[in-house]
């Protein structure tokens, strides 16, 4: 296990992060001292079995969800000493989310689900910017669209400009292309990858599919809670042989 | 089926305990009148179980109405009765209404609204209407008795001195006995005064009479043929019933008297259960769409359309039982209440226990389950009518259905009522004022039927001065999302508001109108002279304040009743000079002149009615019979006159008593009011009830009722604006459950906890006020519209209390606010995490 290659500030900073569910012989540890460094400007990937901890680590990255132990620092704040207020306030206005599924309120259009966040915060949005950002996911001509009328992979691109537009600390997906074809799913990685190269945004993404964890600059292995292993500047063939690697290392143990 | 009606109830308990809660409520309303009756008129049974007459013969007044003296028979009548075959005996009575009895200090008693009874005393046991408890019978002008509740409420013993008021004169005669309260009819429960024979009718009636006449059978005669004989013999002037048509009767007044209360419970039971249908409609048509899938899931695995209805049915039925067993045990808690609050009060009304009759239980339940089922009806064919591939599909929500049967219908119904609406208008009187009421029933539903098409925009509207932050828009359209769900939650509220906005503008008109009609009427008599609840008074009153110094003069009305065809009319006396200076009044057509000549003057409005003119005969029966008048003047509506209009000695020539209804006094030149009217009240001492006062004082008392109905007008409001409270909580938290996914994504993208309550304000306070603000119009507009018919029949000066009726609005707005509350605080609380895992 090696340092990242190019030293950057890091975007989020974790020390011992652990949780836990309930208690005694029924208690489940989701994550178990998992410390690791996200880098500014760069797009990571988190893979695993089901049920290995990804999206628990996600949320509490993300401050969706608190740990039982250990720290996170977005930045140099310590998400683990906010109290709900300022936590709520801190995913307004510095991370951007992205969801499987159920992204965007079905009452709004596709442009102020896009603004939504601003909206909250009672912010104006940087016209520039958010027309870049319009452009970049190719939905000019749908933004006053409710989510109804647009397809799933619309309605994933319509969250991840979302995401964007507040220009935030962080962006997290939670498997955005789970529920997408592969030429949707393209446009969707596509759009994240370019946010990285071309915006310097810090994405991490939550995946199953090798092809999607390829646009990533790194790859995190996941199992029963806790890191294990890492890939740096992955392809679709590299990812795959770890998991296979993995899978057959975990059948060994089991 | 109701296993898994039951279940399902259990699992989504929130979803509908406010339905029980809307079936709770009115069913509580419904056996709480149900119960009260019952066990009033079970006490008062038990009264009637003891004897009355064999047969009871009563004189038949011609009139329906209340003349200002009871019909009486003659003693000759009785003589008559007592030769027919198989009567034994013959006892005339005399039972005379409107009697006071003063207190120790020389206040009327207070009776809570009750007559007070003056009696002959019985001669005959078997056929006394009360009993004698302690003491002697009174014997000659200067002895009485009481009912005993009432001697021990005022705490009068025997061989005191007892004073009371009779509609003839005022009376002190020594307490000899007491008896048991009146048993017949109207009189049962109340206070009871009485004297020997001859002296009630010198004292009660001022001139020979009974006003029934009890009759004893021979053993062995049946009373139904003897009856038939004595009806034969004295002809059809007279009424003979048996025993048990008396208790009949005597039960079904005694019902009347009650009646309002009873009927002020069922107003409420009706706009409670009316109110909480759209609560229940609402709640399963949203558990419906929310559980499209699963129900659809049922279908895929082979249940019938008609077994997916009868499992929503089953629910209905769960929530129906439960709400109406919870009701009924309120309506008991309430009618016990009430039972317990009058026993406070002291008064002389017999008790019984509780009675929870199986109408009550039956009606508690067929109406509580059978709304409950109703209402949920159209939910429930939708679920069965979803087809099986809704389980397969990702998107679970139905799409609405379309809306335009609604528009039709609605629309049509709409026009409907404004054609009734420009017909009523083009009339007048009451039959317009009724016909109003319909045609705003009308509108009401066709508003009902259009709401949800209206709501999007007005919801737009009257929100826009809001803002354009992002929990407001998000409110805002949440309002707008479900147009039915907000129309039917809306309607609830307009309904109610329209009722009564309605209520308050007659209201304020009628104060209005009876303060100006007062102020014009009213010409030189600066004191006025009433007797306490309209009551008529004995003529020694005006006797006495004739000779008052600084009373330069005193005017008399009198009143009866009358019929005119088959309408019902108010006669007035009045002594001469009264017309024209006293009172003021204005002569559209003839000579005020002919009244000394026998004729009749009639205001403008009765006139038109009967289809009258000057010059015009008509026959008025009264309880002497028919009387042909002929028509001598007619004046403009008249407040202090809305009668057909007779000399004093006319009147008496009708069948008129001789007892005072108002007196107008003249006041002396350079004599002071105060002075005046102090030295009235002095000759009049012994007359407590008889009221004198000037005009603003006098117009204050007439208002008075009014203020009564306001009263109950704002009880009304208030249970409303509860129930429509409910109705508001039951959406928004329904709503929360529905969209707990989209609320875990709004928090979890950083709307913050204000924010999410205030998301859920706006949109109660959407739905509040548009419900209110077309209450209002409807409301209102029917309340002009009544004014405007009834303008020459009381109503004739039109006020909208703006005033209140913004304040309804501002209430309305708080409702929403208030009803936000909880469902905010539940999805606060709302796990993000888990609200955004949910499937
Ligand atoms: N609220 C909870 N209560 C108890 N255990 C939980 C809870 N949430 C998650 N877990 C457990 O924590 C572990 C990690 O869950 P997590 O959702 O992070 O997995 P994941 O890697 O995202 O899986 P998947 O790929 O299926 O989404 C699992 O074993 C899960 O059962
Ligand atoms: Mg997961």
């Amino acid at each position: 296990m090696t340092a990242p290659p190019v030293q950057q500030a890091a975007a989020i900073t974790t020390f011992g992060l652990g949780r836990s569910y309930g208690s005694g012989p029924t208690r489940i540890d989701a994550l178990a001292d998992v410390s690791v460094e996200f880098g500014q400007g760069r797009f990571t990937a988190i893979m695993g079995p089901s049920g290995s901890g990804k999206s628990t680590l996600l949320h509490c990255l993300a401050g969706l969800d608190r740990p039982t132990s250990g720290q996170v620092l977005l930045g140099d704040v310590d998400l683990t000493r906010l109290d709900e207020k300022a936590l709520t306030h801190l995913r307004r206005d510095r991370i951007g989310f992205v969801f499987q599924a159920f992204n965007l309120v079905p009452t709004l259009t596709a442009l102020e689900n896009i603004t939504l966040p601003l909206d909250l915060a009672n912010r104006k949005p940087d016209q520039a910017w958010l027309d870049v950002v319009v452009q970049t996911v190719g939905l000019k001509d749908r933004l006053h669209h409710k989510p109804a009328e647009l397809s799933g992979g619309q309605q994933q691109r319509v969250a991840c400009a979302r995401a964007l537009v507040s220009r935030p600390h962080v962006v997290f997906a939670d498997e955005p292309t789970g529920n997408l074809d592969s030429r949707a799913s393209a446009d969707v990685l596509g759009f994240l990858h370019r946010s990285v190269r071309e915006f310097g945004q810090t994405v991490v993404m939550v995946t199953h599919d090798p092809t999607a964890a390829a646009y990533a600059d790194r790859v995190l292995f996941l199992a029963d809670g806790r890191l294990h292993e890492e890939l740096a500047d992955p392809t679709a063939e590299s990812v795959l042989d770890t998991m296979k690697r993995l899978d057959s290392s975990s059948a060994q143990a089991g | 089926m109701l296993k898994l009606g039951f279940r399902s109830v259990l699992a989504h308990r929130l979803r509908f305990v406010l339905c029980t809660v809307a079936v709770l409520l009115g069913i509580g309303f419904v056996s709480g009148a149900m119960v009260f009756s019952d066990t009033l008129s079970a006490a008062l049974k038990k009264n009637f179980a003891a004897a009355t007459a064999d047969i009871t013969v009563t004189p038949l007044s011609p009139l329906s109405g209340t003349p200002n003296r009871p019909p009486t028979l003659s003693s000759d009548v009785a003589n008559r009765i007592a030769a027919v075959p198989g009567v034994a005996a013959t006892d005339g009575q005399l039972l005379v209404p409107d009697i006071e009895i003063l207190a120790k200090d020389g206040r009327p008693i207070d009776t809570y609204s009750l007559a007070t009874f003056g009696a002959s005393w019985p001669h005959d046991d078997r056929t006394a209407p009360f009993k004698l408890v302690a003491g002697s019978a009174p014997w000659g002008t200067e002895q009485l008795t009481l009912d005993r509740n009432t001697a021990d409420r005022e705490g009068y013993e025997l061989g005191q001195k007892v004073k009371v008021v009779t509609p003839v004169r005022a009376v002190t005669a020594t307490l000899t006995g007491f008896t048991t309260p009146g048993r017949s009819g109207t009189s049962a429960g109340a206070p009871l005064v009485s004297f020997d024979g001859a002296s009630a009718q010198l004292l009660l009636l001022g001139e020979p009479g009974w006003t029934s006449i009890a009759v004893a059978l021979q053993p062995g005669q049946n009373p139904d043929a003897v009856s038939r004989a004595i009806q034969t013999a004295i002809g059809d002037t007279v009424q003979v019933r048996t025993a048990a048509q008396v208790s009949a009767d005597g039960e079904s007044a005694l019902d009347d008297t009650f009646g309002g209360l009873t009927a002020a419970l069922l107003l409420f039971a009706g706009l409670a259960l009316f109110v909480g249908t759209f609560l229940i409609v609402n709640t399963f048509a949203m558990v419906v769409a929310q559980r499209s899938r699963e129900l659809a899931l049922l279908r895929a695995v082979g249940a019938s359309r008609g077994q997916v209805t009868r499992t929503v049915l089953a629910e209905a039925l769960v929530i129906g039982v439960v709400g109406s067993t919870l009701g009924l045990l309120l309506g008991i808690g309430v009618a016990g209440l009430i039972q317990y609050l009058y026993q406070r009060l002291d008064l002389a009304i017999p008790s019984a226990t509780l009675q929870v009759s199986a109408a009550t239980i039956i009606a508690s339940y067929v109406l509580g389950v059978g709304i409950t089922a109703a209402a949920a009806y159209p939910a429930a064919r939708r679920a069965g009518k979803l087809p099986p591939v809704v389980a397969l599909r990702a998107d679970t929500t139905v799409p609405e259905r379309s809306l335009l049967v609604r528009i039709l219908l609605g629309g049509f119904l709409l026009l409907m009522a404004v054609l009734m609406f420009l017909i009523a208008l083009t009339a007048n009187g009451l039959p317009a004022a009724i016909l109003v009421g319909l045609a705003t029933a009308l509108i009401l539903l066709g508003l009902v039927m259009t709401l949800p098409v209206l709501s999007r925009y007005a919801v737009r509207a009257l929100m826009s001065p809001l803002g354009r932050q992002a929990p407001i828009v998000l409110g805002r359209r949440n309002a707008e999302r479900n147009p039915r769900r907000t129309a039917a939650t809306a309607s609830a509220l307009m309904i109610s508001l329209a009722l009564v906005s309605g209520l308050v503008t007659i209201a304020a008109s009628a104060k209005a109108s009876v303060d100006r009609g007062i102020a014009d009427a009213i010409g030189t008599s600066e004191l006025v002279v009433t007797g306490d609840g309209g009551r008529p008074f004995s003529t020694a009153v005006g006797d006495r304040l004739a000779n008052v110094p600084g009373i330069s003069a005193v005017h008399r009305v009198r009143q009866s009743a009358g019929e005119v065809g088959d309408q019902r009319v108010t006669l007035a006396g009045v002594s001469d000079r009264t017309l024209d200076g006293p009172i003021t009044v204005e002569v559209t057509n003839g000579e005020l002149g002919s009244l000394a000549q026998g004729q009749v003057a009639l205001p403008r409005n009765l006139a038109n009615q009967l289809e009258l003119a000057v010059g015009k005969t008509f026959d008025l029966t009264t309880t002497t019979g028919k009387h042909r008048l002929t028509v001598g003047a007619i004046i403009e509506p008249n407040h202090q006159l809305d009668a057909v209009v007779t000399s004093l000695p006319r009147f008496t020539e009708l069948g008129g008593g001789q007892i005072d209804a108002t007196l107008y006094l003249e006041v002396a030149d350079g004599t002071d009011l105060a002075t005046a009217r102090q030295a009235v009240l002095g000759a009049i001492q012994d007359y407590p009830s008889v009221a004198v006062r000037d005009q603003q004082a006098y117009a204050a008392a007439e208002r008075g009722p009014i203020n009564g109905v306001l009263g109950v007008v704002g009880a009304l409001l208030g249970f409303a604006v509860l129930i429509a409270l409910l109705g508001i909580v039951n959406t928004l938290a329904l709503g929360v459950v529905e969209r707990t996914r989209e609320i875990g994504l709004l928090r979890a993208i950083g709307m913050d906890r204000p924010q999410l309550r205030r998301m859920l304000q706006v949109e109660a306070v959407a739905i509040a006020v548009f419900g209110a603000v077309l209450g209002l119009l409807v409301g209102v507009l029917a309340g002009v519209a009544v004014q405007h018919v009834m303008v020459d029949d009381g109503l004739s000066v039109l006020d909208v209390p703006v005033l209140q009726l913004v304040g309804a609005v501002v209430i309305a707005a708080a409702v929403g606010v208030l009803a936000a509350i909880w469902p905010s605080q539940r999805a606060a609380r709302l796990d993000v995490l888990r609200a955004i895992a949910t499937e």
